[in-house]
């Protein structure tokens, strides 16, 4: 079910409010704002009343201009003053409702952006950052544009309002008469509503089809180029795209005929009036004048009924959609500190004693694990997949909530820090390198925004004796990238270990990459990790032979506890566990490997 | 124009300019241009007609009679008529319209796809797929809309504009002048305010697109945000861009709160009534023309409130008429040389004093040189950036040099039939790409015909037969769907499998793949040396048993060749190819039992 209903389905941290609250939590939104909401609504009902003032206005006129009195005179001015009003009140009601709606919007982001990054890494886990950047993003945005329209329905509700009161006070029979029309378009509308809906949604697809045919070609156009396929492929194509045509020029159908039906049914409507109406100027019971008013009347009636029919699904998306920014701002943590100590400077001793841990409860990951190591040592955790090497780094980092035993940070409780002034004393480079975009200099300090330029150079020259600056377009200044994309991995691996260089943490975990990375730039990265070695405690979730063999001891995870111990050498010596870890993910590291490769595979490809 | 390829049938289009390019995609459908101008301008007449019988009735009140209801009736079953006429038209006009955008759609997509087909590699490696694919669907989108709702409302209610100054007249010549005041005051009201709102919009998309792509990137660094205890200084950069957005929304928002128009039509309306109350006090008019005459003003109503939307749609589908053109009139440097040389390769490569450079800045390849003998081994290595890709893609002409010569079994590249050499040179992509086809279909990609006994011979050569035997529907599976994923590794071997179907003299392989675990190296090891045997092969790789035994390794600096020769050679030679095999002196010791070869088995 989940993978057919992919973007629909609700989230765990999603909770159900009632309108209610949901309406006192927008109100509370909107109170910030008092003023210019008070402003705004000013301009409404100004808005509202000149509106409505025209028609009566003109019919009016009609009436006097028999009569040629001083009246009409006046009148003009009226209407002078009326046209004057209507757009400085307009513009007002614009004005202070695009303020409010815009400021509300910026502040429900922030909220919500706030909300965002406060939440555990665990709450990564299970939800992608995709769905929660379009809750910041789109929902607010949908959100806003929701209520820019219902600013603009009520407002025209209000001007209808306004003018029932002035319709009834000229005729009572007439106006029932007038909003007797009115089921005829809410009809109309929520048909159209209904049949736009099912065309749209296949003209959607239909193109969405389009489009995956095009991605997919642009994207392998090189192998279509190296075999010469082009013919082929444009056939494809163009056979989705006049589908694509044909099927969007259905929907092309239907949303042509709305308006034409729409005029049919006002004429039906102002024929109507016409007729009523003339009845009653003929029985003595109404003036030509108001007469004429009614007529008027029949269109201003009848926008804001098609556009409440036609935008009512909307306003349902919208309050979803506040519905959903607010459990993303109510979403709540695992991991609380019990204590806000500020540390200032960690000698390194990281102490793990009887730590029960699960992701999920009931699937225990770490179940009375002990571990003490040292300020200033390397140790290196191997094992399979599962055997625990990453959770250790995620308790240390304080990443996630152990849900028994104790961790101490050099004799104190992990729970009593200051959890920001913790964490900047550890240096985590992560299995994925991650870079924000920016310069190469921005993502070297970014973990000590104040360390100078010249700071920075000196500590890329360090490693490789800054070979890894020459392939950079323009060193230091060169420009990563979203999410460094402009850099290979062997570079934002090596930018995100000069981070830490730069940082110089009393603890450093490196979660290594597996990526295949060219040999020049390995040998750098293996300097520089060599020389963070040196200045930290390290915590080492090792994917190469190199880094294996640079630590001080090497710990043989199985299942959440240490099944072996030691050196590199030492290890290989008992031919254990290590020694069959060794066999399967370290062998082809080794230069005994490389150096065999001939004679294994030459001779052997068959 | 000279392209690698170019559609039987074309759709020929004026590319000038944006302006052209849409006036002669306009004239390729003259039918439906013609119906969409008659609907309007009809489409308008007929509401103009309505207050003209208003009017009529209103007269036939004034003087009432007992023929005044009959008389009433006869104008209703008029407005009835005349507006089921009208909407036939509407809908004819709509419907005009909405062919009109559809063809447009159709049209420039295809027109835009096949340009993109001609385009030679050097143009597609520039450009990120994104950039292309927002060309090809939102801006072709935006064509849509430029001509439905854009054109077909800016005509409809131009008609609407029109309509006043048409009817007017008609009642008492005079009655023009209000009209005709407003129509001229509203247009130049209308250019303002677009060319003013244009850039104002274009700045809300782009604080928004900053904002999104700042936001996204925090969360998916969250780790590293949190790690580098960097909360702070990120929620105060999104506060920054969040406030950027809501300043240039209101900056919008508060621009189209004074659209002049509606203050202009609110005094019209005021003229309108003066001018018509005053010459029926002076006897010019009667009744049922002031009501007439009022009636046709609000007409105006129409435009005014459609006005700035329609032309903004214009304006846009303008900016992506350009964008597009940009694309299409891209100048693309290589051709098919239909005429030129073609022959069986045997293999042979030389690369004589070459340079190139993408045509801007500094060169990317300087002064390289240096041979290979058909059936040698070749490998390239060098820091990411240092031009080993680039250099690979100018043996099978994906770029040209722009300086030396490369030369296969003694002929300049430039000299050979297009098809004739790339059809015998494969090259295997870093980003190794597969069609949303069955892995069979993959690796017979190119060939006429599907033969399953080679494809099953091929996919075993390349160790890729096991894990293909483990799919759902084995041969048969279609690639990336019902999520079925492969490993780098595993479209590696699929690759290396469509290689050995083709069994071209010169195989180029971009290797960036790395295997977890030893078996899986085994593999991936296995199917490359047995691929490299028997061809020329130049092997990017970075795997030191590849380099270690090469036939020839050529070491790339910057886009200069520092140093070539074997593996002996390179030890004595160069710095830092020694360097990289310093760190392993440590481990000769390392001759371990388990270094033997082991025989594996295990599927992966």
């Amino acid at each position: 079910m989940a993978a057919i209903f992919g973007g629909l389905q609700a989230d765990s941290y999603d909770r159900q409010y009632s309108d209610g609250y949901l309406f006192k939590r927008i109100g509370d939104y909107l109170k910030e704002h008092r003023l210019q909401v008070g402003l705004g609504i000013i301009g409404f009902i100004i808005v509202g009343i000149v509106t409505s003032a025209r028609p009566v206005i003109i019919s009016t006129a009609i009436d006097v201009m028999v009569d040629n009195s001083d009246f009409l005179s006046f009148l003009f001015v009226v209407l002078a003053i009326v046209a004057i009003t209507e757009y400085i009140a307009n513009y007002m009601r614009r004005r202070f409702t695009v303020s409010v709606i815009g400021n509300i919007v910026a502040r429900m982001r922030k909220d919500a952006f706030s909300a965002a990054i406060d939440r555990d890494l665990a709450f990564y886990d299970t939800h992608k950052t995709g769905k929660i950047v379009s809750r910041i993003t789109s929902d607010t945005q949908e959100f806003g544009d929701v209520m820019l329209l219902g600013s603009d329905v009520i407002s025209q509700f209000l001007s209808v309002i306004i003018l029932i009161f002035v319709l009834l006070s000229y005729s009572i029979p007439l106006t029932v008469v007038l909003i007797l029309t009115m089921p005829l378009v809410v009809a109309a509308a929520l048909f159209f509503r209904y049949l736009a809906r099912i065309v749209t949604r296949q003209g959607s697809r239909a193109m969405a089809v389009v489009n995956d045919n095009i991605q997919e070609s642009v994207t392998g156009i090189s192998v279509a180029k190296n075999f010469r396929q082009e013919e082929m492929i444009y056939t494809e194509f163009s056979e989705v795209n006049k589908q694509s045509y044909e099927i969007n020029l259905r929907k092309g159908l239907v949303i042509a005929l709305v308006f034409p039906t729409l005029n049919i049914l006002s004429s039906i409507a102002v024929s109507v009036i016409v007729w009523v109406g003339a009845n009653s100027v003929f029985a003595g019971i109404i003036s030509a004048g108001t007469w004429y008013l009614f007529i008027q009347g029949v269109d201003r009636f009848w926008f804001p009924f098609m556009n409440l029919s036609s935008f009512w699904s909307q306003f349902q998306q919208g309050l979803s959609a506040a519905e959903r920014i607010f459990a993303l701002i109510d979403a709540e943590n695992n991991v609380n500190q019990v204590d806000d100590k500020k540390v200032i400077q960690l000698s390194g001793h990281i102490e793990f004693q009887d730590v029960d841990f699960a992701y999920v409860a009931d699937q225990p990951i770490l179940d009375n694990f002990s571990l003490d190591i040292k300020p200033g040592e390397s140790v290196a955790f191997v094992g399979h997949t599962g055997a625990g090497k990453s959770t250790i780094a995620k308790l240390i980092t304080r990443f996630y909530e152990f849900q028994d035993g104790t961790i101490l940070i050099d004799g104190d409780d992990i729970r009593s820090f200051d959890i920001q002034s913790y964490r900047s004393r550890l240096g985590i480079v992560p299995q994925q390198p991650f870079l924000f975009s920016g310069t190469v200099l921005d993502n070297i300090r970014y973990g000590r925004p104040e360390a100078t330029e010249d700071e920075i150079m000196e500590i890329s020259m360090s490693i490789g004796d800054g070979e890894w600056l020459e392939s950079l377009p323009e060193g230091l200044q060169t420009d990563v990238g979203e999410r460094g994309a402009r850099l290979s991995m062997g570079q934002r691996q090596l930018v995100s270990l000069l981070r830490v260089l730069v940082q110089k943490p009393s603890i450093f975990i490196l979660d290594e990459a597996t990526a295949s990375i060219d040999p020049f730039t390995e040998t750098q990265i293996q300097e520089a990790i060599d020389l963070i070695l040196s200045r930290s405690t390290s915590i080492l979730i090792a994917h190469r032979l190199s880094t294996v063999r640079s630590a001080d001891r090497i710990i043989v995870l199985s299942n959440g506890a240490i099944i072996e111990e030691g050196s590199h050498e030492a290890l290989m010596e008992t031919n254990g566990h290590y020694a069959e870890l060794y066999n399967t993910y370290f062998r082809h590291q080794s230069l005994s490997y490389v150096e065999n490769a001939k004679e294994m595979f030459s001779q052997a490809g068959d | 124009m000279s392209a690698e390829f170019i559609v039987k049938s074309p759709i020929t289009t004026n590319h000038s300019n944006a302006f052209r390019f849409i006036l002669s995609h306009i004239a390729r459908h003259p039918v439906a241009a013609v119906l969409l101008v008659i609907g309007a301008f009809s489409n308008a007449f007929l509401a103009g007609v309505v207050p003209q019988l208003i009017g009529d009735a209103f007269d036939a009140m004034v003087n009432m009679n007992e023929e005044t209801l009959g008389i009433v009736f006869n104008i209703i079953l008029a407005i009835i008529a005349s507006q089921a006429l009208r909407s036939v038209l509407q809908f004819m006009r709509n419907f005009s319209a909405q062919l009109f955008a559809e063809r447009f759609e159709r049209d420039i997509r295809d027109e835009l796809y096949s340009s993109l087909l001609g385009k030679s590699m050097s143009y597609h490696d520039m450009q990120p797929v994104g950039e292309i694919m927002a060309r090809v669907t939102n801006d072709v989108r935006e064509m849509n809309y430029m001509m439905n709702p854009g054109f077909n409302l800016v005509i409809g209610s131009g008609m609407f504009l029109i309509m006043p100054a048409l009817f007017a007249p008609t009642i008492h010549p005079q009655l023009i002048i209000v009209p005709l005041l407003f129509i001229v005051s509203h247009l130049c009201v209308q250019v303002y305010f677009i060319l003013r709102l244009h850039p104002i919009a274009q700045d809300v998309r782009a604080s928004f697109g900053h904002m999104n792509a700042r936001l996204a990137e925090s969360l998916d660094g969250l780790q590293v945000v949190k790690g580098a205890a960097q909360e702070d200084g990120e929620i105060h950069l999104f506060n920054g861009l969040a406030d950027r957005v809501r300043d240039k929304f209101i900056e919008q928002g508060e621009f189209e709160a004074r659209y002049l128009s509606t203050l202009l039509f609110g005094l019209t309306f005021v003229g309108a009534l003066f001018h018509s109350t005053t010459m029926y006090l002076s006897g010019q008019l009667i009744e049922g023309d002031v009501i007439a005459y009022l009636g046709l003003i609000t007409l105006f109503q129409f435009p005014v409130f459609i006005s700035l939307f329609s032309s903004s749609r214009i304006a846009s589908g303008y900016a992506s008429a350009d964008r597009i053109l940009e694309v299409i009139n891209a100048e693309t440097d290589l051709d098919q040389n239909t005429a030129g040389h073609t022959g069986e390769i045997q293999g042979g490569i030389e690369f004589d004093h070459v340079n190139f450079n993408y045509g801007t800045g500094d060169d990317v390849l300087t002064d390289i040189s240096f041979k290979v003998e058909p059936g040698q081994t070749v490998a390239i290595v060098g820091q990411t950036g240092s031009g080993k890709s680039t250099l690979t893609k100018l043996i099978n002409r994906i770029y040209d040099t722009t300086g030396g010569t490369v030369k296969i079994d003694g002929v300049n590249v430039s000299d050979w039939n297009l098809q004739s050499l790339r059809s015998q040179i494969s090259i295997i992509e870093q980003d190794i790409f597969l069609f949303s086809r069955t892995v069979a279909e993959n690796i017979a990609f190119g060939m006429e015909e599907i033969d399953m006994k080679s494809i099953t011979a091929a996919a075993k050569a390349a160790q890729a037969h096991d894990f293909i035997m483990t799919f759902p529907d084995g041969y048969e599976t279609v690639i990336g769907q019902r999520g079925m994923t492969l490993s780098g590794g595993q479209r590696q071997r699929l690759a290396l499998a469509r290689a050995f179907e083709t069994n071209p003299p010169i195989l180029i392989l971009d290797d960036s793949t790395s295997a977890i675990d030893s078996a899986t190296e085994d593999k991936i090891q296995r199917a490359i040396w047995s691929a490299a045997e028997g061809r020329t092969t130049i092997l990017i790789t970075h795997r030191l048993s590849q380099i270690r035994w090469a036939d020839h390794i050529v070491v790339l600096r910057r886009g200069k060749v520092v140093a070539q020769g074997t593996h002996e050679e390179l030890l004595e030679s160069s710095k830092s190819y020694r360097r990289i095999f310093a760190q392993y002196e440590e481990p000769v010791s390392d001759e371990s039992e388990s270094s033997e070869p082991t025989q594996t088995v295990a599927g992966d």
